[in-house]
């Protein structure tokens, strides 16, 4: 059925909600970085030379190799923890809705009370994890002073903070997969290493697909947890892309650079995402309606 | 022992090891998950001088760490309060919006409806930190900064899309035929609406209200970069006590997360069922 004048009108405040708040605010980010302004000053047009400027700036290059770097780690990290814990959770568990229960809880946890945990457990006196990695012999994690361990304590915590999301689109995904399938390899002799190869994997790959895209979007915009862990700290070795934004807007009243920054993030979100806004194009152009 | 070790088959013995195997993996991973959540918890109840493994009896329970958050941080409570407010209100709003608009995008087809959904999912992409940027001098202009009212517009903003795709996507499975004999009995579509669909869309409502409350409740970044004093929220001002200059009361700040955590965690395990189904119909489903 055609939308009615009446249908249009339940559909406008969702639309003019999306449009007036998301949407002209990312169109004016825009004509914001192709200008020169801070507080209490109209924009001047510079062109792209707060372009130049952001990418001649190491501290850019520092933070988008950050980026890249905990990304990478936190989505494939997560992904393969994921996958273990949903091929558990396929077979038989004991006290399942429990279990569910206990593996979805950091979902609910807040990523300021996540960061306290996590400095907390690594605290260098006597946080208990740091305790623990001394009685058997491990080093510690320093991520106060040690670039590389901040990063990594950054990554481990939205590995641990995320990984219900990846583990229940994996998971559904999972108890979808027709039995039979598995029994009629069985009949033909294959073991659980073929079973997985030639039945799972191609099976779970629409799943695979969504959360990794969904994963990597979100994952791109790491803001809290760096900035309440290490600030971007020690002396700006730790910042990721929003880090570096918040501080040029914020901190230096560089609208222009973080508007360019900003614009550059956009972008490559879109990128990211392009793989599943072109399926959902497909589905929903491409075969008429439904 | 050698022979009952003799009476097992190979095939039964490898049964039991994998066996063994899977639940000392189950161990490992409701430890990865739960354990720090525990640790937050059970910390909070001990007397502060034993948090930091300085000894004393793990049965040592106490609520000093409770009136010491009282006491020393009195406005706690009201930025709770606040939390609470805004994710009430957030969850309303977006509830009601997505509903209509889900409600449009299951029922109706067309070229034009189908590219403004489109466009909802689109938008749905953009980075929140890089719309503060416009967001920012607006919100300030409008005299709206350090209002609960700005974060609760922002969270809808950036949760709607999703809302209106879970509706969308539970609206799909009602069978048309009860609006259909509606309509016959001269209902209008408002009616059609109150009475018959949303009664019946109670597990996509509850479904999209999770992921609204659950964000509402946690969110950092806007009530940092658009709340001072007023219209702070709780986990904003557990961080100013992870950053407090004379040094962390790490009893203090523990009463404190518990205080912020325990209610939103209970929410979460009760519609545990409906936040499953959401995810999956808020990314797979079409």
């Amino acid at each position: 059925m055609k939308p009615a004048a009446r249908d249009w009108a339940l559909v406008f405040p969702a639309q003019a909600l999306l449009t007036v708040l998301l949407f002209v605010p990312s169109l004016y980010v825009f004509w914001l970085s192709l200008t020169k302004s801070t507080y209490g000053q109209s924009p001047v047009w510079v062109g792209l030379a707060n372009y130049t400027a952001v990418l001649s700036d190491p501290y850019f290059w520092t933070a988008t190799l950050n980026t890249a770097i905990v990304v990478n780690a936190v989505v494939f990290g997560e992904f393969l923890l994921a996958l273990a814990v949903a091929m558990l959770f396929a077979g038989w568990i004991p006290w399942r809705r429990v279990m569910i229960a206990v593996v979805l809880a950091p979902y609910a946890i807040s990523e300021v009370v996540a960061v306290v945990i996590f400095k907390y457990m690594t605290e260098p006196y006597a946080g208990p994890v740091t305790l623990a990695l001394k009685a058997i012999g491990l080093p510690t994690l320093d991520w106060a002073v040690e670039p590389s361990h901040g990063l990594a304590m950054v990554v481990l915590l939205s590995i641990w903070h995320h990984l219900p999301f990846t583990f229940i689109l994996l998971y559904t995904a999972l108890l979808g997969i027709p039995r039979d399938l598995y029994e009629a390899a069985q009949v033909d002799g294959a073991g659980a290493w073929r079973k997985f190869l030639h039945i799972t994997v191609p099976l779970l790959v629409p799943a695979m697909l969504v959360a990794l895209v969904f994963r990597y979007i979100f994952a791109f915009r790491i803001f809290s947890e760096v900035w309440l862990l290490t600030g971007g700290g020690p002396a700006r070795t730790t910042e990721v892309l929003a880090v570096y934004l918040y501080r040029q807007a914020f901190r230096y009243s560089d609208f222009g650079a973080a508007a360019a920054t900003g614009w550059l993030m956009l972008i490559a979100s879109l990128l990211m995402g392009s793989w599943y806004i072109w399926q959902m194009y497909r589905r929903m152009f491409a075969h008429g309606n439904r | 022992m050698g022979t009952v070790k003799r009476r097992w088959t190979a095939h039964r013995a490898r049964r039991w090891l994998t066996q063994a195997l899977r639940m000392l993996a189950l161990a490992a991973v409701l430890v990865w998950s739960g354990f720090p959540i525990l640790l937050v918890v059970f910390s909070s109840l001990r007397p502060p001088r034993d948090i930091f493994g300085g000894g004393g009896s793990l049965l040592a329970l106490t609520t000093r760490n409770y009136t010491n958050l009282w006491q020393r941080w009195p406005d706690f409570f009201g930025n709770l309060a606040n939390s609470l407010v805004v994710a009430l209100c957030a969850t309303a709003l977006t509830l009601a919006v997505s509903f209509m608009a889900g409600y449009v995008y299951s029922r109706r087809d067309g070229r034009l409806l189908t590219a403004s959904a489109f466009y909802m999912i689109l938008v749905r992409l953009l980075p929140p930190i890089v719309l503060t940027l416009p967001l920012f001098p607006a919100v300030n202009w409008l005299m709206l900064n350090d209002t609960r009212t700005v974060l609760v517009v922002l969270y809808c903003a950036f949760f709607l899309s999703l809302g209106t795709w879970i509706m969308k996507a539970f609206i799909d499975q009602l069978p048309r035929e009860l609006e259909e004999a509606a309509a016959i009995d001269g209902a209008g579509l408002w009616q059609t609406l109150r009475l018959i669909v949303l009664p019946l869309s109670y597990a996509g409502l509850i479904a999209t209200s999770v992921f609204i409350m659950v964000f509402a409740w946690n969110d950092f970044l806007f009530a940092f970069i658009f709340t001072a004093v007023d219209a702070k929220t709780a986990p904003l001002v557990i961080s100013e006590m992870v950053g407090a200059i004379d040094g962390v009361d790490w009893g203090i700040l523990f009463a404190a997360a518990t205080l912020q955590l325990l209610p939103i965690l209970v929410f979460v395990i009760l519609v545990q069922k409906y936040l499953i189904a959401g995810m999956t119909a808020g990314t797979v489903k079409g």
